[in-house]
């Protein structure tokens, strides 16, 4: 699907880059079907971005548009390392736009559900992010534009990273003297060789290089994809939590 | 300390029908046969029980509710080109030749293959055929319909139960497809999601919800629940015969356009056909014009219309306002007269393409000023316009992403 709008309005509790938006109908129907969307919140046109919903309460998310389909999962509002809100993106609506089909975080990788509209609000991202493994880089794109490309460490063979469809669960700033530092997009997907790493489910980040000496375009880390700090300083400053992330071969 | 996890097992047989449906054409084995709607033909929305409207979307034809006598919200903003019938005699007729229509596509034969329960049709390329579905059935982007160069080619699809389209999708007519030719037979509920690009006769035998900003080519109609709308563009015109009877105007916000240039002011506005930027953070208009001859009633230019054939053939006008930069981007409202096609760009890049008599949209970008084109087509002779102008998209502040703990693989 074509979805394309953006991106002024900031939504609270988003962080900044996860942009208010436009999908104004979603939104109409994000906040309680009784709500008669008004005209003016037409959605905006922009030639690409993505929306995205914000989780104002947990929801169960199910296999169909309804309340009584099988059920999947319970996604918590809040992300587990920072207790900012979720933010999922949105890959379709159902029933008068009461319910969204989403990007679910975690195993399996790339898994989809539907979450209720209720106790939600509609952003949008302009931002998407491209790890091609086999060239080693990370590419950043606003709008169809790619802005900024990167020189990566990804997984070593017997630790690939995980390709798929994924989005940034949230960002994170880390210890100076932390592994990784100076800072972390914590992602959707997991390793599929670790179930856990270091206390954590085997998540996969883009993450900095600190103490991790293994140099850039080399396939060595255990799954995570590293930058050079003024890469991850950078990300950190612009990518949100929900930003759309696509890792190929 | 670290388990491995067992490799999933995939289910490959779906996923090779799946990726094969998604990229392959899906041929018909026979002909559908044609779906003779009657006197539905000038109604562009015909609802069983009521019909109902939020904002200003706009009918091209007309417009009609029988049994039921509630028509709420077609005022001003609203725009219905067509004639409004409320339970009269001709809207009663109109749902009998419906209820036939209704009859006569659902008992087309469809082939074995054509069977598509269980499939989304986002991502198909269906020929000429009449194709089912026993439950329901979901649009999730981009539908297209070959008629592979026959005119005359039929597309019928009988849905059990309802019919849902995910936002921004699509049904799209490619080698000579008519939309007067595409017909859904909803044995329910039909839903189309914000945005939607719909294509055809929309039969539903309850309701039908349009969401937010959703354009059909061809009719909706519902025999026995009620429609309702958002904000649409909903336009018959390509499939009214010249034997119907012209509609008459029953609620327009169309203002007269003047036949005349309208000059650059300063608030950000343009020249017809003029490539001047302006500043984005203003509001503005333009409106080209073609000659001014004696133009026609706006909204009037329906294919095959008698009344049209005698009209001058350089009648056409447009207006292009633009709004100054809020929240949901620029507010780009395009009206005039014989309005053929509006096309409009972002740094030369497609972003609304729309048939109908009017256009309301927003426009947005990423951070950084772009440039808005809009290019206006009219239905006779007029020559094409084009506005530019420009819109200033702000930067946001960078993040600053609270602490946390590294338990990440590394």
């Amino acid at each position: 699907m074509t979805i394309r709008r953006d991106s002024v309005t900031r939504l609270p509790g988003i962080r900044r880059g996860v942009c208010g938006s436009a999908l104004a109908l979603l939104a109409a129907g994000a906040l309680g079907a009784t709500a008669a969307p008004a005209p003016a919140t037409a959605a905006a046109k922009t030639p690409t971005s993505r929306p995205l919903v914000l989780l104002l309460q947990s929801h169960t998310a199910r296999v169909r548009p309804d309340g009584h389909a099988q059920r999947i999962e319970a996604v918590a509002s809040r992300r587990p390392l920072t207790r900012v809100r979720t933010v999922l993106p949105v890959l379709g609506e159902a029933v008068h736009g009461s319910w969204l089909r989403v990007r679910l975080p975690g195993r399996p990788n790339g898994h989809t559900g539907w979450i209720a509209a209720a106790r939600t609000r509609l952003a949008s991202s302009e931002w998407s992010i491209e790890v091609d493994l086999s060239a080693r880089r990370v590419a950043v794109y606003q709008g169809a534009r790619q802005v900024r490309r990167f020189p990566a460490v990804v997984g070593a063979p017997s630790t690939p990273t995980p390709r798929g469809r994924f989005f940034v669960e949230e960002a994170l700033r880390l210890a100076p003297s932390a592994s990784g530092a100076p800072y972390a997009l914590a992602t959707s997907a997991r390793s599929n060789v670790y179930a856990e790493f270091e206390g954590g489910p085997g998540q996969i980040a883009i993450h900095g290089r600190n103490h991790l000496p293994e140099p850039l375009g080399t396939a060595s880390s255990h799954g995570c994809v590293r930058l050079g700090t003024k890469a991850i300083t950078w990300l950190a400053r612009h990518i949100g939590a929900g930003t759309p992330l696509k890792i190929t071969r | 300390m670290s388990n491995r996890l067992r490799p999933r097992r995939l289910r490959r047989s779906v996923v090779a029908i799946a990726a094969a449906l998604a990229v392959g054409i899906v041929p018909a084995a026979a002909q559908a046969a044609p779906v003779d709607l009657a006197t539905v033909g000038p109604f562009v929305v015909l609802g069983g029980s009521a019909v109902t409207n939020t904002g200003p979307s706009v009918l091209n034809g007309g417009l009609g509710v029988a049994p039921g006598t509630s028509l709420t919200g077609f005022a001003a903003p609203a725009v219905v080109t067509g004639a409004t019938h409320e339970n009269d005699a001709v809207a009663s007729q109109a749902q009998a030749d419906l209820t036939n229509a209704f009859g006569v596509a659902g008992g087309q034969a469809v082939p074995p293959g054509n069977e598509l329960t269980g499939i989304d049709l986002g991502g198909l390329t269906l020929t000429a055929g009449a194709y089912g579905y026993s439950s329901s059935a979901q649009l999730t982007g981009q539908l297209t319909l070959d008629a592979q160069g026959d005119p005359n080619a039929e597309f019928v699809f009988i849905i059990g139960s309802t019919l849902t389209t995910a936002s921004a999708s699509s049904v799209i007519l490619t080698n000579g497809a008519s939309p007067c030719n595409v017909h859904w037979r909803i044995g329910s509920s039909a839903t189309l999601g914000t945005g939607t690009q719909f294509v055809g006769n929309l039969m539903a035998l309850t309701d039908i919800s349009l969401n937010d900003a959703v354009h059909v080519e061809g009719r909706v109609l519902a025999r026995n629940g009620q429609i309702s709308l958002i904000n649409d563009v909903l336009d018959n015109s390509k499939c009214v015969k010249s034997t119907e009877t012209p509609t008459t105007p029953t609620e327009t916000s169309t203002t007269p356009v003047t036949p005349t240039e309208t000059p650059v002011t300063p608030g950000g506005t343009t020249s017809p056909g003029s490539t001047t930027p302006t500043p984005g953070s203003s509001a503005g208009t333009a409106t080209p014009v073609g000659s001014p001859t004696k133009a026609g009633p706006a909204g009037s230019g329906g294919a095959g219309n008698k009344k049209d054939r005698s009209a001058p053939t350089r009648g056409g006008s447009s207006t292009v306002t633009h709004g100054p930069q809020g929240p949901n981007g620029t507010a780009v409202t395009v009206t005039g007269k014989k309005i053929g096609k509006v096309v409009v760009r972002v740094d030369n890049e497609i972003v609304e393409t729309s048939r109908a008599p009017s256009l309301k949209m927003n426009v947005n970008g990423t951070p950084g000023t772009h440039t808005v084109t809009v290019h206006v087509s009219y239905k006779d002779k007029t020559a094409g316009k084009t506005t530019t102008f420009r819109i200033h998209v702000p930067s946001p502040a960078p993040l600053t992403p609270p602490s946390g703990p590294s338990k990440f693989t590394g």
